[in-house]
């Protein structure tokens, strides 16, 4: 396979994601588990999506293969009409870098490195020179709020605080994509609605934005919900009842 | 990326401050006792090469040898020989004796004390200059003349008169059977650094004198050996091999049959054992630098397992291979170096302190230095190379799992 075949689509009209037969068999040897059973999917650019399901229904396979942190076993993905089935680790490393920002249930920053340094990092791994690094790093952290908290550590801000800055660090390099897992695990109701409207107003500014929860809650704030049972889409439908947490 | 990287490395150092230093504890002792016994070995030559000189590099002994069985009368010296020798290489010889050495008690009103006696020409001075403090050194006529004169030093002055002027004063003493007064006419004084002082012994119950070789080497007897300087504007070896073939044939011998013993030659033995020495010593401490290298890769591999959620999220985020390699092998490198330079500065330190207290010079090679910080983060990249890789190749899903 040649490295950055283009997706049969025309360019205009390139969606953002799409998986073309998907197949991911986990082999343990002794056991072979399907963990994604032939998916077709295609997201477009500007959807906010909710890949929802219970704990082993494959969502979390689909999201790194989504994230690039895992490639197929059979079939296609197209990233921004790039196929990564055949990329090299290094090659994924590059696609993460530049296509994907990620935020995580356990917020995943860098411990005893500052909000800043966090937010630059990306941007350090992209060969960014410093003085725009930091530059774009502050203004990320005001875009969430936490301009003031530059230099706090990760364990001197709160869950809410720590997650805002893990957004900020994903829209580093501009990515096209924001892949969110379970974004809201490990936040309270307060700072859960927080974190759903800035992906909401990010979503308003034109950015791609999926988000994998268990929470009918949190997929509500939506506009397309995915269902996921047992390695299948058992459900893709549009989300009528957009609106977020009653409160 | 480099500044980026060892940024990096010094705050993860930073963060476990004990265990980075007693990692670098490894290196530190590694380097410090290599730097150390080098160093005291290259200032042991250099004291070495410095007695030697005070000693008189050019100097050597002539006998026949004493693998030669069939020893004749004729294989022994007489002052006349000598004489023919000293008119054979004029400009050569800058110093000519008969080696005579003796003992004998020495007497001054009740005092009584053993004298070792050696038999010198009046211009030793030029090839031994000694620091006359009292009186004189001994004179041509004090040679011709077989004058019973003596110079001591002002340790053995002391020991015999009670005082360092002993100029004037008569000592009676027995040699070869006469017994006769010696007057003192010159006393000197030692100058020997603390090294040198241990090195030769100082016989502190033993006087010492120099009187004329006349006296002790009568004109009708034998003597066994002559002692030479060679002068220092020729070719020593030229010139000792020309002179060993010289008194070989006066008495119908080989070269090969003479024994010649020249200070350089002992002076390059003692060299060569003490650099093997000190090369050996160094070598074993250099062991204890190679403990230090796998202190370091141990501390890593915790370090890298540790933090293996980092890597999972920088991996994630879009550090590459190189990337994370090159982050954990800078973070290696660093420990590995300063703990490379903490270990020069106490191994300099140590011998400077030492040899300040032993009045010595400190002889450090830049290039023991050189060598030592270069094997030091030689170390560090190699044994950080493993750790580095597994750090690497670690899988971002399964390190961002890792709890």
């Amino acid at each position: 396979m040649i490295i950055g075949k283009k997706a049969p689509e025309k360019d205009s009209a390139r969606p953002l994601i799409q998986l073309e037969n998907l197949v991911k068999i986990y082999d343990t040897g002794a056991l072979r588990v399907l963990g994604l059973k032939k998916i077709n999917l295609t997201i477009e650019k500007g959807e906010f999506v909710a890949i929802m399901g219970h704990s082993g229904s494959g969502k979390s396979t689909l999201m790194n293969i989504l994230g690039c942190l895992d490639r197929p076993t059979l079939g296609h993905y197209y990233l921004d009409g790039e196929d990564t089935a055949d990329m090299t680790s290094d090659q994924l490393s590059l696609i993460r870098n530049k296509k994907i920002g990620f935020v995580f249930q356990s917020f995943n920053l860098i411990s005893r490195t500052s909000a800043l340094k966090n937010v630059e990092l990306p941007m350090t791994y992209a060969r960014i020179p410093k003085g725009r690094r930091i530059k774009r790093a502050k203004e990320l952290l005001e875009k969430v709020g936490l301009g003031a908290r530059e230099d706090h550590m990760p364990n001197e801000l709160s869950g809410g605080q720590r997650q805002r800055v893990a957004i900020a660090r994903a829209l580093a390099n501009e990515p096209p994509l924001l892949l969110a897992d379970e974004p809201t695990g490990n936040l309270d109701t307060a700072a859960s609605i927080e974190i759903m409207e800035l992906f909401s107003s990010l979503h308003d500014e034109g950015v791609t934005v999926v988000v994998v929860t268990h929470e009918e809650d949190i997929a509500a704030f939506a506009d397309r919900i995915i269902r996921f049972a047992d390695g299948q889409i058992i459900s893709d439908e549009k989300n009528s009842g957009k609106g977020g947490i009653p409160c | 990326m480099l500044i980026e990287n060892m940024t990096m490395a010094f705050s993860a150092i930073r963060t476990n401050k004990l265990r980075s230093a007693l990692t670098m504890l490894g290196i530190i002792i590694g380097i410090g006792s290599v730097i150390s016994i080098v160093s005291i070995g290259d200032t042991m030559r250099s004291m070495f090469a410095d007695l030697y000189k005070n000693i008189g590099l050019t100097q050597a002994y002539l006998s026949i040898g004493y693998w030669v069985d069939d020893v004749r009368q004729s294989d022994y010296f007489t002052l006349d020989e000598m004489e023919r020798i000293k008119e054979a290489f004029p400009d050569e010889i800058a110093y000519i004796d008969s080696s005579a050495m003796t003992s004998a008690d020495a007497v001054y009103k009740r005092e009584k004390i053993t004298f070792d006696y050696t038999g010198i020409d009046y211009n030793y001075q030029d090839v031994q200059p000694v620091n006359i403090v009292y009186g004189r050194y001994l004179n041509e006529g004090d040679i011709l003349g077989r004058k019973k004169n003596a110079v001591m030093d002002t340790d053995s002055a002391k020991m015999l008169f009670g005082t360092e002027n002993a100029v004037g004063k008569t000592f009676r003493t027995t040699l070869y059977g006469s017994t006769d007064d010696f007057t003192v006419v010159g006393v000197y004084r030692k100058e020997l650094n603390a090294f040198q002082a241990l090195m030769m012994g100082k016989t502190s119950d033993r006087g010492a004198a120099f009187v004329p070789y006349t006296l002790l080497t009568w004109p009708n007897d034998y003597f066994y050996q002559l002692h030479i300087f060679a002068s220092e504007e020729v070719n020593q070896s030229v010139f000792y091999d020309q002179l060993k073939a010289y008194a070989a044939r006066m008495r119908s011998r080989e070269p090969e049959d003479m024994y010649l013993y020249t200070a350089m030659e002992q002076m390059t033995a003692v060299d060569q054992v003490m650099g093997g020495l000190s090369a050996a010593v160094g070598g074993i401490a250099a062991i204890s630098l190679l403990v230090g290298g796998i202190g370091i890769m141990n501390i890593m591999l915790v370090s890298v397992t540790e933090r293996t959620r980092e890597i999972g999220i920088r991996k994630a985020l879009g550090a590459r291979t190189r990337d994370v390699l090159i982050q954990f092998l800078t973070e290696s490198a660093i420990l590995s170096a300063c703990g490379g330079i903490i270990g020069v500065a106490i191994g300099v330190g140590v011998v400077s302190i030492g040899s300040a207290l032993l009045g010595m010079e400190a002889v450090i090679k830049p290039g023991v230095i050189l060598m030592a910080v270069s094997f030091s983060a030689i170390v560090g990249i190699f044994f950080g190379i493993y750790p580095a890789s597994k750090a690497a190749k670690a899988d971002p899903i399964d390190a961002l799992r890792y709890e």
